[in-house]
């Protein structure tokens, strides 16, 4: 359209021929009368012209286009240096130059928090103008070496982050025009389309753009040394020549006021020992086979450390920050409470996408500061974990993990460490590690099982299986009710082969008998996991605070259920490892009575009946609630009880998890509780005594321990309750029953206040 | 929706008769501003005009509003659609005024909404809410919606979301549930009508 009329060239002839069919037409005069027509803020629509078209037309982020942009006042980096807003050195006056630099280091720190959380890397470390042209730096040997540092750890960060990439969830708003487009907005536009492409990981890892790699970066630490060095030797000489015992070296020092030396020099070698440490924690957990762990943990204390003398600096940076008094710092982004120079988090906003640029908000320095330590116990967590060979270890250990909530770049460092060239640890094959776990002891050599089919699927499971319980709760959640199905489907073929590997050998020979067994094995294994994840499943929906307390009756009879499946294929499992066991040192043939006579019952099992009966308890409470005192109920206008069942156990019934499982069987074995029977038979005083039988058991396991504890305690209350609420009749109005989670994350106990 | 955090303890409640309320579906153009004020209000991210057209123009049958003697007090904004093989509406907006609140108004404006997309076959109504807005959660939680999911940081303050949804029940398994629903056409039917010339609402 453009160059119409242009060079004064004869006017377009009004249609040209294309084929029998078409023709080619001038459209700009239609064009042109439409644009004249169209008004503020109207919008055509059509048939084939719907808004998310027209959306879709519009360039976000193009200041053109999106009246939204945050505008910053330049338009280019090289406008903004030539402007002074990245000047070098900070200032002539070297005190002042000092101060800005440990500014812009604190600022960097909060920067980098901000980011881990979530927020793009273009808006938040790569909001600094040194950092963009890094070059500009080398005169200033000091912020040189410091964001050289910078950028290679934010390059290593990042590529732990993009080796564990589960696609761990996290759905970003659209930005629409210069409007943000609500959220409801994208559901009907393709939640779809936006769901593959704003994973918590993507915005993590959206590094578009940005001068992320650099020459020389690999040799950052050496240059951070050197500095270091440097400013070790001046805090050394202040220190001798504060203390009169005459000059070591004759060093010029840092700054020119020589009261702030020693506290300036302190506060400098904190901030860089910091980073060279974190930097070493990254390399050392780098190392394939967690080989790298021992010394990891070494680096990590020290990072420890030196962020507490960072935050220690706060007292003299505060006091001396341009000679007002410390002003409000709990917002602010640097020890000094000063705004650093040097960052404009507009200027590369362009390649923040997906998020739009709108301004964000990036953490204190104070929460920074809080959130490295978290992020360094939880990578010291991971860094002693005895890397166990067992998967049941190893599934207890994520679980345990989890519990506290870590951030993505501790989650994906405990994934890389767990799956590596789809290898448990990088190191073990998951068939070796599968027959481990489901206790087969001679796997035929050569019998070509490894690269059966089933085999391979049920090893590829196993491995996505240890990389979702590494992703956030919610995410996690979603995933793991999907992959049940897949779950189900390899247990009807395993179930499949094995009957036809029978039917198909009668005269049993020992390459086949072998793998008879171990098809067993493979099954009852299967069946277990699929229990286990179902558990898993339901109980993160009481972490998420996905169910409302008219819901936790059914929810706790589906737990009570599928636990019990889970409880019997444990110890099925159980059974046959210790039929191994004992096949070892018997005759073969002793076998069968053996096993009946000292069928104990393994402590995980017990545990497992402990949770049983917590279940069990709470489904009858809560039903003999809603029986007798008509609460915990909810009547409502568009559906019944039934839907909630359906949808809240959808995909568990979908992949048959248990079978034969449905909302009558629920309600019929609800319907008839009442207090009076309960508070004969009680579920809560068997969890309690389980518990406590079971504590020799698990003596030398202090995490055992713990949990033990906490059922004997849900147990205490909920037994208590009952016994109160059975007491005072369910006439009595004043009594006010509710549920809460303070000694359990799932396991609620009641709480009867009188009103 | 992403509501506003700041509470502001302006506008003290008012008193009223729930029969002084009137419902009216949306009727046209001069219903956009008053419910572009509403939510612009209440909800913490403006909206685009194009985003209120797109829902309005659309299913202008699915958006109602309440009027208290020609003010207009609240709004709801919805949508209904395939999505991967199953009818559903969506609730984008719903907003009632401060002053009125706990009155029982936006349970009566969503309830309008969601039987009209039973009626068209809608098989679930879904929305998103922050987990932190305890008052949707309990509205909808009573009208039966369940928490289906949490989306992780939904909103970019960081706060999640809850997905919750509706499963309406299928007609042949519970065929009491419609017909009460059905029950109420005739109200709906009338309020459905365009306002035409209705100036008085404003
Ligand atoms: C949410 C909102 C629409 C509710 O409007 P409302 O007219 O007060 O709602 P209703 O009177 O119909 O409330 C019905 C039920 O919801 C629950 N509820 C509503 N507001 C509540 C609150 N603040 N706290 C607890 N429960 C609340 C109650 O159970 C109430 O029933 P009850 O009064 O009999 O106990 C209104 O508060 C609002 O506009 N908020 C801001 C915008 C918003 O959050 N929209 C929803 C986004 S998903």
């Amino acid at each position: 359209m453009a160059e119409r009329g242009e060079g004064g060239d004869a006017p377009l002839p009004a249609s040209i021929y294309s084929d029998e069919q078409t023709v080619w037409a001038d459209v700009s005069p239609l064009l042109e009368a439409a644009c004249r027509d169209l008004r503020d803020g109207e919008l055509i629509h059509g048939e084939n012209f719907s808004l998310f078209a027209a959306m879709s037309a519009l360039e976000i982020m193009d200041p053109k286009m999106d009246s939204g942009i945050e505008h910053s006042g330049y338009h280019s980096i090289e406008e903004a240096i030539e402007d002074g807003a990245a000047p070098i050195p900070l200032s002539f006056d070297r005190t002042v130059d000092v101060q800005c630099t440990i500014d812009i280091m604190d600022h960097f720190l909060a920067c980098e928090a901000t980011w881990h959380k979530g927020h793009s890397l273009a808006q938040t470390v790569f909001s600094c103008i040194y950092l963009l042209r890094l070059d500009r730096t080398s005169p200033h040997a000091l912020l040189h070496s410091y964001c050289r540092i910078m950028r290679a750890t934010c390059a290593a960060v990042i590529s732990v982050v993009s080796d564990a990439r589960t696609h761990e969830g996290r759905v970003v708003r659209l930005c629409m025009g210069h409007y943000w487009c609500c959220m409801d907005f994208t559901t009907c536009v393709g939640l779809s389309f936006l769901n593959s492409m704003s994973l918590e990981e993507d915005l993590f890892t959206m590094a578009y753009g940005l001068p992320l790699k650099g020459e020389g970066d690999e040799k950052c630490l050496s240059m951070l040394n050197a500095v270091e060095e440097t400013i070790s030797r001046q805090l050394r000489a202040c220190k001798a020549s504060s203390s009169k015992k005459g000059i070591l070296e004759n060093i010029e020092p840092l700054q020119t006021n020589l009261d702030l030396e020693e506290g300036y020099c302190k506060a400098l070698l904190c901030r860089l020992r910091f980073r060279k440490h974190f930097y070493h924690v990254l390399m050392c957990m780098k190392k394939p086979q967690g080989r790298g762990f021992e010394l990891a943990r070494k680096h990590i204390a020290s990072c420890l450390s030196e962020l507490a003398y960072i935050y220690n600096s706060l007292e003299f940076l505060g006091f001396n920050a341009y000679g007002s008094c410390q002003n409000d710092i709990e917002d602010s982004t640097t020890a000094s409470g000063r705004q650093p120079v040097g960052f404009d988090a507009s200027l590369n906003s362009r390649l923040a996408a997906p998020t739009p640029p709108r301004a964000i908000k990036i953490l204190s320095w104070k929460k920074a500061i809080k959130y490295f330590e978290k992020l360094l116990h939880d990578l010291d967590t991971i860094c002693s974990f005895s890397m166990d060979p067992l998967l049941e270890g190893i599934l207890r250990f994520v679980v345990q993990f989890q519990k506290s909530q870590p951030d993505l770049v501790a989650r994906a460092h405990l994934q890389r460490l767990l799956v590596q060239d789809g290898k448990l640890y990088g190191r073990d094959p998951v068939f070796d590690v599968i027959c481990r776990a489901a206790a087969v002891s001679d796997v035929p050599k050569n019998s070509g099982i490894q690269k059966s089919e089933i085999v391979l699927q049920l090893g590829q499971l196993a491995i996505n299986l240890l990389k979702i319980l590494c992703t956030n709760a919610a995410w996690q959640r979603r995933k793991l009710g999907k992959i049940l199905q897949d779950w189900s489907v390899i247990y009807v073929q395993l179930e499949l082969a094995s009957k036809r590997d029978f039917a198909e050998t009668p005269n049993i020979l020992t390459d086949v008998n072998v793998s008879m067994k171990l098809s067993k094995h493979l099954l009852i294994w299967t069946e277990e996991q699929i229990y286990w994840i179902a558990s898993r499943f339901l109980m993160l929906g009481f972490e998420l605070d996905l169910y409302s307390p008219t819901e936790y009756c059914m929810v706790y009879w589906y737990m009570y259920v599928v636990l019990i499946k889970l409880a019997e294929a444990t110890q099925l499992r159980m059974g046959t490892s210790s039929d191994i066991a004992k096949r070892k040192g018997k005759k073969k043939r002793d076998l069968p009575k053996d096993l009946a006579k000292d069928s104990q019952i393994p402590p995980m099992v017990l545990l497992l009946q402990c949770y049983i009966c917590l279940s069990e308890g709470l489904t009858m409470m809560l039903a003999a609630l809603r029986n007798e005192h008509k609460i915990f109920q909810r009547p409502s206008a568009f559906n019944t009880e039934e839907e909630r069942f359906i949808q809240h156990f959808e995909l568990l019934q979908r992949a048959h998890v248990p079978g034969h499982i449905s909302y009558m069987l629920f309600k019929e074995s609800t319907s008839h509780a009442q207090f009076s029977t309960l508070v004969r038979y009680n579920y809560f005083k068997d969890a309690q005594r389980i518990a406590k039988e079971l504590r020799s058991s698990f003596s030398s396991d202090s995490d055992r321990l713990v949990e033990l504890r906490q059922i004997e305690q849900v147990a205490e209350h909920n037994w208590i309750a009952l016994n109160v609420i059975c007491q005072a009749g369910a006439e009595d109005p004043s009594l006010k029953i509710s549920f809460e989670f303070s000694h359990h994350p799932c396991f609620a106990i009641a709480t009867v206040k009188r009103s | 929706m992403e509501t506003k955090t700041s509470e502001e303890a302006e506008g003290a409640s008012v008193e009223f008769e729930p029969s002084d309320i009137e419902y009216v579906s949306y009727g046209g153009e001069h219903h956009l501003p008053l419910i572009m004020r509403l939510v612009d209000q209440e909800l913490s991210e403006p909206y685009s005009i194009f985003t209120y057209r797109y829902f309005v123009y659309l299913w202008p049958h699915l958006s109602f509003l309440a009027f208290h003697k020609g003010n207009c007090v609240g709004t709801v904004v919805c949508k209904m659609g395939e999505h991967r093989n199953t009818f559903r509406g969506y609730i984008a907006m719903l907003v009632v005024i401060k002053p009125y609140r706990g009155k029982g108004i936006a349970t009566e404006l969503v309830t309008r909404s969601i039987k009209v997309m039973m009626e068209s076959g809608c098989e679930e109504v879904t929305l998103e809410a922050e987990v932190t807005n305890k008052g949707a959660l309990a509205l909808y939680g009573r009208l039966g919606f369940i928490r289906a999911k949490r989306l992780f940081r939904y909103y970019l303050n960081g706060v999640d979301a809850f997905r919750l949804k509706l499963l309406l029940p299928r007609p042949e398994i519970n065929p009491a549930l419609l017909m009460a629903a059905n029950n109420d056409n005739s109200l709906l039917h009338d309020s459905n009508k365009p306002p035409e010339g209705s100036s008085q609402h404003y």
